[in-house]
């Protein structure tokens, strides 16, 4: 599921396109030193391939209408590794950002860590650690299937969790949490389903493709990629738990009654400079400022904002005339 | 199949197509943030904001049938979202606007604002990739300092998703002209996984096609690009431009209408 | 003067162990323009493979001089261009420009440089105004045009090419066709269509089951009904 830029507040769209560009980038330093011309082909091709796979769709049992499709990420993760998996998998998520608008700008590191960095490795670990190393056997598959459920639940939890950060939902937190893991385990079942079946087909028809992966050039060392994978989750961690205690609950009571007005007075006013600049930082990027209308005695505030968007469809009106005026005059160019 | 017409619009010329993609970058990135941090409420200073993303369509020569379309495309989830609002907060609050004076539940101001946000941040991201071509896209990502492999990823990504999209289009095309009734759960995830099977293996061939095609073309592992975009003046004049639009949208107006 | 190419005693197995060439031996002058024809799996491409050091069998190959070998690779690279069958295998960059800079820029030429060869390489397969464009918004002709082109920037003096003339119309096969004949490089070109060998070859080798059955004039070997059908293949004209 897509992270919209609407459901995110500054710091943490911030925070989030942080954490995830500085994950990649690390990845991407540490895959660049050892990556063969093979490899890069391979993991371009491979990220082209989770694109094409998602149209692949099967129709859900007991639901006329509705299919589903699979995300790719474990699967890619199994045969690629996790690291070429998570770069092949942030780039999808973000050519679907810049070339199909699925899931905004901002909203990029959220997308990239929910559905790109947790997956793949999540999945793999999870992977690694219940098929232990045994092809051929059964328990790659049940391993296959945990790791798509665990992958997929998990970063759609991070879904709600990411959005209560920013206290932009209306919902209640618990009713959002429980649609999307109700929702994930749909299509986490379907995933496993799919990779287990991608797999078993993959080991009937070409067994050698299993060495790809783990293997390789690309991995690091376990010990390496466990405290790669430590130094990740604390830097997550703490990431987030500051955004978390960017909102102080003792700063926000003083101005809950007018939380938007720049001039506000701060009824726990110390004069320190440096609180009132954290307050009118508050007060303008303040996810969601609790509540309230401006009183009827404002009068004004309802004019300027008439005159506000009279003016902005005024000034749109007037742009599209001048741009057609210049355009019937400029008949040589690119019509349309 | 032919899927040129996806991003079309950015082979265009206009003053906005000539643009360093850096500038047009950053400037959607900054007016992105912006738009985001508008209090939930504020539904009435989005039409200032709508201008920019705007001017740069029609700019662009960009059918704004076409952008409007797209914004439809993407907006299920949100639409659903926003459309919750209404149900959880209900109490009517008074609002006037201009001559009028009216109740109407938070709920609903919270849903208008959420998808007007939506619409001017997606037009905006519209105005971008419409506007740039991807290769300078992703050269002007580059020399932002994105890193090296992932580039070259995504122009790998943005060359072959079509040709593989086809190729799924030709497979699902051959599921549907033999399958004349439901299959039943089993077999019909039998089938798909075959399909996306087969689909990961041709995938394979070619890249291990593409590696030739590589190092008989002298690749050692390390990507060189020729860098076909420079800083021109016409771009520090947009970023002017758009820095002042921002600015004064952001300091002096919306002090007015919040 | 050393020969375009000389090939001898050349053998190549599968990891399967099951043989894809025995004991190919061939020379090639300058400037010749030779095809290799044969049946569906009979070893062309992978002789080809073999030219290009993409596998590696015993015996010797030595192009333009350049001996084939592992410390050689780099070398042999740019005396020898290879051209894939799949155009879509051949163009991974997101633009024709892109594509086409990428051998020369592999090479080391500077950037004004790289410009002139891929203007020039443009040029040469007609499609002089097309460099921006991406791989999506191209035609099967102008692929394989643009293939070439790929090679072309990066001057070698021997191409080789496997179905130049795959799924094409019969325009845009003329138009290759006349493209090929146009270029003063050695050519060696891998195709099942005895039409296009014919209005293009000097020389014809046949291929079957990894061994060379016949090698020769092209006007000659192509005519050659009896020859020609026993090993599965047409002679040019007729029904096509």
């Amino acid at each position: 599921m897509h992270m919209l830029n609407e459901l995110l507040s500054v710091p943490v769209a911030a925070g989030t396109l942080a954490v995830a560009g500085g994950g990649i980038a690390f990845i991407c330093r540490k895959v660049g030193k050892v990556i063969t011309s093979e490899k890069v082909a391979l993991m371009g091709i491979m990220g082209a391939f989770v694109f094409a796979a998602q149209m692949v769709n099967i129709p859900l049992p007991g639901m006329p209408g509705t299919s589903g499709h699979m995300v790719g990420a474990v699967l890619l993760a199994i045969i690629l590794g996790p690291h070429a998996a998570a770069i092949a998998i942030t780039s999808v998520v973000m050519v679907q950002c810049l070339i199909f608008q699925d899931g905004g700008l901002l909203a990029l590191g959220c997308n990239i860590i929910n559905m790109g960095l947790v997956p793949c490795y999540l999945g793999y670990y999870v992977y690694k650690l219940i098929s232990a190393g045994k092809s051929g056997s059964v328990r790659i598959y049940v391993a296959a299937m945990a790791a798509c459920l665990v992958a997929i639940e998990t970063g759609a939890i991070l879904v709600p969790v990411e959005a209560l950060l920013s206290g932009v939902l209306s919902v209640p937190f618990l009713t959002f949490l429980k649609t999307m893991v109700a929702v994930h385990l749909i299509i986490g079942l379907i995933e496993g389903v799919i990779t287990v079946g991608v797999l078993g087909y993959l080991q009937q028809v070409r067994g050698d493709i299993f060495s790809f992966g783990a293997g390789g050039k690309i991995r690091m060392s376990k010990r390496k990629v466990m405290v790669t994978f430590l130094i990740f989750t604390v830097v997550i961690g703490a990431g987030l738990s500051l955004l978390a205690s960017d909102k102080p609950d003792g700063l926000e009571w003083s101005y809950a009654d007018r939380p938007d007005q720049m001039d506000f007075e701060p009824m726990v006013s110390n004069g320190d400079a440096k609180i009132e600049a954290v307050d009118k930082f508050q007060a303008e990027y303040s996810p969601m400022p609790d509540y309230s209308i401006r009183s009827s005695e404002e009068v004004s505030a309802a004019w300027t904002s008439f005159a506000g968007v009279v003016g902005a469809i005024l000034t749109m009106g007037f742009i599209w005339g001048i741009a057609r005026i210049i355009r019937s005059n400029d008949k040589k160019g690119f019509g349309n | 199949m032919h899927h040129a017409h996806i991003d079309k619009f950015a082979y265009q010329d206009s003053p906005i197509h000539r643009l360093d993609s850096r500038v047009k970058f950053i400037v959607v990135m900054v007016f992105t943030f912006l738009v985001i941090s508008l209090p939930v409420d504020s539904f009435g200073i989005l039409f200032c904001y709508a201008v920019w993303p705007f001017a740069i369509l029609v700019i662009g020569r960009i059918p704004l049938k076409f952008a409007f379309k797209q914004v439809l495309i993407v907006s299920p989830f949100i639409l659903f979202l926003a459309l919750s609002y209404p149900f959880y907060e209900r109490g009517l609050v008074r609002t006037e606007f201009g001559p009028w004076n009216f109740e109407i539940s938070l709920g609903w101001v919270k849903c208008f604002t959420i998808s007007g946000k939506f619409t001017v941040t997606v037009l905006a991201l519209i105005a971008l990739v419409s506007t740039t071509k991807f290769s300078n896209l992703l050269s002007g990502l580059g020399r932002l300092g994105f890193p090296k492999l992932l580039v070259m990823q995504l122009g790998f990504l943005y060359r072959y998703i079509f040709v593989l999209i086809d190729k799924a289009q030709h497979i699902l095309m051959a599921r549907s002209s033999r399958r004349m009734r439901s299959l039943g759960v089993k077999r019909e995830v039998k089938v798909a996984a075959s399909m996306a099977g087969s689909l990961l293996i041709r995938s394979i061939d070619s890249a291990e096609k593409i590696n030739i095609a590589m190092q008989a073309r002298g690749f050692s592992g390390t990507w060189k690009s020729v860098n076909e975009q420079k800083f021109r003046r016409g771009d520090l004049l947009f970023a002017l431009v758009c820095g002042a639009f921002i600015m004064a949208l952001h300091f002096i107006v919306r002090p007015f209408l919040i | 003067m050393s020969k375009a190419i000389e090939i001898r005693n050349y053998c190549y197995k599968y990891s399967d162990s099951t043989v894809a060439l025995k004991d190919i031996n061939l020379s090639v002058e300058h400037g010749e323009r030779v095809v290799l024809i044969g049946a569906n799996g009979a070893g062309k491409s992978t002789l080809l493979l073999a030219m290009g050091g993409f596998v590696k069998g015993e015996g010797e190959i030595i192009i333009d001089g350049v001996e084939l070998k592992r410390k050689n690779l780099k070398k042999i690279r740019t005396v020898i261009g290879s051209c894939l069958e799949n155009p879509d295998d051949q163009l991974f960059m997101p633009t024709l420009f892109d594509d086409i800079a990428f051998g020369p820029m592999n090479m080391g030429c500077d950037a004004d440089e790289v410009k002139k060869r891929v203007e020039q390489a443009l040029a040469t397969v007609g499609l002089g105004s097309m460099g921006h464009k991406a791989g999506h918004h191209l035609s099967a002709g102008q692929k394989r045009a643009a293939a070439l082109a790929t090679i072309l920037s990066m001057s070698p003096s021997v191409i080789t090419l496997d179905e130049p003339d795959g799924s094409l119309d019969p325009r845009n096969r003329n138009n290759i066709t006349a493209l090929l004949k146009g270029l003063e490089q050695t050519l060696i070109i891998a195709t099942c269509n005895m039409n296009f060998a014919a209005a293009i070859a000097d020389r014809a080798v046949l291929i079957d089951d990894g061994c060379i059955a016949a090698d020769g004039v092209a006007e000659e070997i192509l005519y050659d009904r009896e020859l020609m059908v026993g090993y599965g293949l047409e002679v040019p004209g007729g029904s096509g």
